[in-house]
């Protein structure tokens, strides 16, 4: 039986960053790229999976560009058993239900019992990527999951959900099935610069959404839904520090009620 | 004086039979002797390949005069070092002496028919033998007198990894071992008396024998005795025949289980020493690139060399009491991992086979394994390492199985953290590499971007003194001192990545080598005559390391290069301070790199005054910072190794500064001024700090008036 971990490569922003010259997107030179936390948890999920029966097989898939090679090599290092990164030119600017997509060709294509994927990415933070990819595929889903039960092979899994206020939801899903995994629901492994640079020397199964048999027209801009307009920093708002006496910022204090009102003083 | 007929009856009244038992019981004893050579070096083969340093010629003469010297016994011990050479000269000497009479007797009699072994060179044989017992015998009297009344702590084997309970925490029979080491050397002594002395009496009519006794003056006066309290010659005769074969068969057992006991140290420390490595935890060991496994996960993955020094343990203790990491009641004593993994060696590889694999797997908390807290709970101060009287290099075995705990990912939260932050940013702040130069924005002047300039000195900055706002500031103080010494400096700017020394003690071999490959690339690109670091840390790695991945450089810590400044005028006295201080040895500049001279005439140039702490230079106790444990929490409620220097600066009366030179022993030290309640006692400073007072400069960080 097969899991299949959906992850991304995201993307952190250094010191000191400048916005794209289109507006849209921060500039690639101030960004750190690294493997999206929420998905560090459900590749450990799937790893527990894994040993914890026998023929288990994991597989990584990732939407993006070479430099995402990265990512699959950090669940490669971990002990995924297969990669498998999808793209094209045109994929380009595709937004989380373009990506899903995708990412639901790859599952009708690889059959697995299971699909993981994190609650989110750190980065853009949709949070629909999973989800959507349920949708896709008419499969049952279960999200922001913090702890699962499954026995490799089994038809169904047993799984906890925390909603608001505390309480704990408790269901059982038929598989095959979507999960998106919360953090904290195990400790991910470490994976060693040893580890990542042998899993170098593993293949990289590189797709692109013909062989898939996604049309171009449904993936970029023209396949998506939303498109991002501009993005910015917002101008700071002002804050000030009052010092001094007791007396004295209380009387600061209200000298700049009175102005803001505009009323004399 | 001499009559040339003397020499010593041998098997004089011994029945032909009797004289061949003898000889069968020596050749049984030197069978079994031989069995146990045999087992013992078997059981080192079955370890992995491992190169020696050096020459086996210059690595022989260093051997030969460490164990002629007693140089490192004698260290920090002298009363043991002394006892043990009279035990050691008055065996060697006793041993010799047997041997010479084998000679005589059963080589060159029987073969060529020469005797040497009679007159004057028989007498003179006679004297230095006595007097070797007695050496022999005072000695082990000493070390009974150590382990009866002294008591000493180091010598009770109570074990910090274990609890009482445990399976291996009783080390009751090593102290059983020790006493009948040395009761059965004390009795073969004095037998050996008692026989010269009864042989004296039964002979007393033969002038050959009576008339040059005192040619053996202790056989001579007991012989005296024995006549005086009634003892006839034919009475002798017969203690003779008894004591002959009691004294022989002891000797000769004693001989047999050489290598099944602690007696066989007469050959493993030697031969420990003669494989020693004197940087072994200075430059720790590469990983081959085609190594499937890494570090050291079975006993068989250790090498024949670290096999060996296990059983060259004599459990003397000085690695136990050196040690930051057991002196705060860690669960750590590096005597305890090495006993523990001897035990464990014996019990897997001493037999004809092979147990299965999983049997020899040594981590764990099974009898005679090594847990993981042990293992994380080690500076790598090398204070261990620096101590053994026979060279046993416990860092590089310890890092060895840190690296499989790392494979593992078996370790701290934090750590794995900090060493995801470290491959991700290239520094162990998680900054940004653009913000590594940020400090250098408070100068009034530019620093050289040697990447793009030529310069004398690249100062090669380090994570801590790059990105910690406390040692900013030094780092600040260091840039105005260099600048105004004209020396021409610059640095590597986001080039510079975390020197890798504490990432590689950690047992992240393979982050060690991205780091190590970063920076040997950064420093291609730049143009400069040598390299100055801050941190003692990287100022290891780099000059004892990085000539492993190609990196050869001119390299020194500020300390000299600030000496030499002074030394030269470029740096001059305007205000000597006048201060009472002592100074801290970093572990990475003091024992490891034997840098201790060049801070304290520094500090002596500047008018301080040093009141040298009890622990100081090699014997320096560690911050407790090394060896990666600055990433790893210190459990809450026990001591730190920080916090005890503090309480020992502490006793030093009218200190005022406690002086170190090391960014990590700045925070540390800071802290620890606060936790251990010494704060308003006195303060912590960089050195560099005290220089820029001393020049008269607008104070960094001065000295308060209340303390000054």
């Amino acid at each position: 039986m097969k899991i299949l971990v959906a992850v991304k490569q995201v993307a952190s922003l250094d010191e000191d960053f400048e916005i794209r010259g289109d507006g849209k997107d921060v500039d690639a030179d101030f960004l750190v790229r690294d493997l999206n936390e929420w998905d560090d948890y459900s590749l450990e999920e799937a790893m527990k999976i894994k040993e914890a029966g026998s023929g288990v097989e994991v597989v990584a898939v990732c939407v993006g560009p070479a430099d995402a090679d990265e990512a699959l090599r950090k669940c490669l290092a971990k002990g995924a058993d297969r990669a498998i990164r999808v793209w094209d030119e045109a994929v380009a600017g595709s937004d989380a239900i373009a990506i899903a997509r995708l990412i639901a060709a790859v599952a009708r294509r690889e059959q697995p019992q299971l699909l993981f994927a994190g609650v989110q990415s750190s980065d853009h933070a949709f949070a629909s990527t999973g989800v959507a990819v349920a949708a896709f595929l008419d499969w049952p889903h279960a999200a922001v999951v913090t702890q699962l039960v499954y026995a490799p092979g089994g038809e169904s899994a047993v799984l906890r959900r925390e909603l608001e206020g505390g309480v704990l939801h408790e269901m059982q899903i038929d598989t095959p099935a979507v999960i998106t995994i919360q953090l904290g629901i195990n400790t991910p492994r470490y994976a060693s610069l040893r580890s990542i640079k042998q899993a170098a020397a593993k293949p990289i199964e590189v797709l692109t959404p013909q062989q898939l048999g996604v049309a171009e027209a449904e993936l970029g801009e023209a396949g998506s839904a939303s498109r991002v307009r501009r993005m910015y920093v917002p101008e700071k708002s002002r804050a000030q520090m009052i010092e001094g006496t007791v007396e004295e910022q209380a009387a600061r204090l209200a000298q700049l009620i009175r102005e803001r009102r505009g009323g004399a003083s | 004086m001499s009559d040339p007929n003397a020499t010593r009856v041998l098997f004089e009244d011994f029945a032909p039979a009797a004289v061949a038992l003898f000889y069968a019981i020596a050749a049984a004893a030197v069978a079994v002797f031989g069995y146990g050579v045999y087992v013992q070096v078997r059981k080192y083969r079955r370890g992995a390949a491992a190169t020696l340093e050096g020459g086996l010629g210059a690595r022989f003469v260093a051997m030969v005069g460490t164990v002629l010297s007693h140089r490192t016994i004698a260290r920090r011990d002298r009363p043991a070092g002394a006892a043990h050479r009279l035990i050691f000269y008055g065996f060697a000497l006793l041993f010799l002496g047997t041997s010479t009479i084998t000679l005589d007797y059963d080589i060159l009699g029987p073969l060529f028919h020469v005797h040497f072994w009679r007159g004057a060179f028989y007498l003179w044989f006679s004297l230095v033998l006595d007097v070797a017992g007695v050496a022999l015998a005072v000695g082990l009297g000493y070390m009974m007198y150590r382990r009866g009344w002294l008591k000493l702590p180091k010598l009770d084997y109570t074990r910090p990894d274990r609890k009482p309970g445990d399976p291996d925490y009783d080390r009751s029979e090593y102290r059983r071992e020790d006493w009948a080491f040395l009761w059965t050397l004390l009795v073969i002594a004095v037998t050996g008396y008692l026989l010269e002395a009864v042989r004296l009496v039964w002979l007393a009519a033969r002038p050959e024998v009576w008339d040059t006794r005192w040619w053996s003056p202790v056989g001579a006066a007991l012989a005296q005795a024995m006549q005086t309290g009634g003892m006839s010659a034919t009475a002798g005769g017969e203690w003779r025949l008894g004591l002959w074969w009691f004294h022989g068969i002891l000797a000769l057992l004693f001989i047999a289980l050489i290598p099944f006991t602690k007696v066989k140290h007469i050959f493993t420390a030697a031969g420990s020493l003669l494989a020693r490595d004197p940087l072994a935890a200075q430059r720790l060991p590469r990983v081959p690139e085609q190594q499937q496994r890494v570090g050291v996960q079975y006993i068989t993955d250790f090498t024949w060399k670290q096999l060996l020094a296990l059983d060259a343990c004599t459990k003397c203790g000085r690695c136990h009491e050196a040690c930051p990491a057991r002196a705060v009641g860690a669960p750590l004593s590096p005597r305890d991992v090495i006993l523990s993994l001897r035990e464990f060696a014996n019990r897997t590889l001493d037999s004809g086979a092979l147990p299965a694999q999983a049997e020899l797997d040594v981590h764990g908390k099974g009898v005679g394994q090594v847990a993981m807290e042990t293992l994380w709970s080690c500076r790598t101060c090398m204070a261990c390492v620096e101590v053994c009287p026979v060279a046993i290099e416990h860092v590089p075995i310890i890092v060895q199985l840190r690296r499989k705990l790392v494979e593992e990912g078996e370790m701290d939260p934090q750590l794995k953290k900090t060493l995801q932050t470290i491959h991700k940013t290239g520094n162990s702040f998680g900054e940004s590499k653009r913000k590594r130069a940020a400090w250098t924005k408070a100068l009034p002047f530019p620093v050289k971007d040697a990447r793009k300039q030529p310069v004398d000195v690249l100062w090669f900055v380090g994570d801590y003194a790059s990105f910690d706002p406390r040692n900013q500031k030094v780092s600040q103080a260091l840039a105005l001192l260099l600048h105004r010494a004209g020396v021409d400096f610059g640095i590597l700017y986001e080039g510079e990545s975390n020197a890798g020394n504490d990432v590689r003690r950690v047992g992240e071999e393979g982050l060690y080598e991205v780091l190590a490959a970063a920076n040997i690339g950064s420093l291609a690109t730049a143009s400069f005559k040598s390299i100055m670091t801050t941190d003692p840390h990287s100022y290891n790695t780099i000059r004892n390391e990085y000539p492993d991945f190609g990196g050869r450089y001119t390299i020194e810590h500020y300390t000299t290069q600030l000496l030499r400044l002074l030394q030269e005028g470029r740096l001059g006295i305007a205000r000597p301070l006048g201060l009472r201080v002592t100074f801290h040895d970093p572990c990475h500049l003091g024992r490891f790199n034997k840098g201790y001279d060049a801070p304290r005439e520094i500090l002596r140039l500047i008018g301080c005054d040093l009141i040298e702490m009890g622990r100081c230079r090699a014997n320096s106790f560690c911050c407790g910072a090394g060896g990666g444990r600055i990433w790893m929490p210190d459990p809450p409620g026990v001591d730190r190794p920080a916090h005890n220097r503090m309480r020992e600066a502490a006793q030093i009366p009218g200190l005022q500064v406690f002086v170190v030179s090391c960014p990590k022993d700045l925070t540390m030290f800071e802290d620890a001024l606060k936790g251990s309640g010494n704060e308003g006692a006195f303060v912590v400073r960089e050195l560099i700090e005290l220089v820029r007072e001393a020049l008269g400069q607008e104070q960094g960080a001065p000295v308060p008036q209340a303390l000054a």
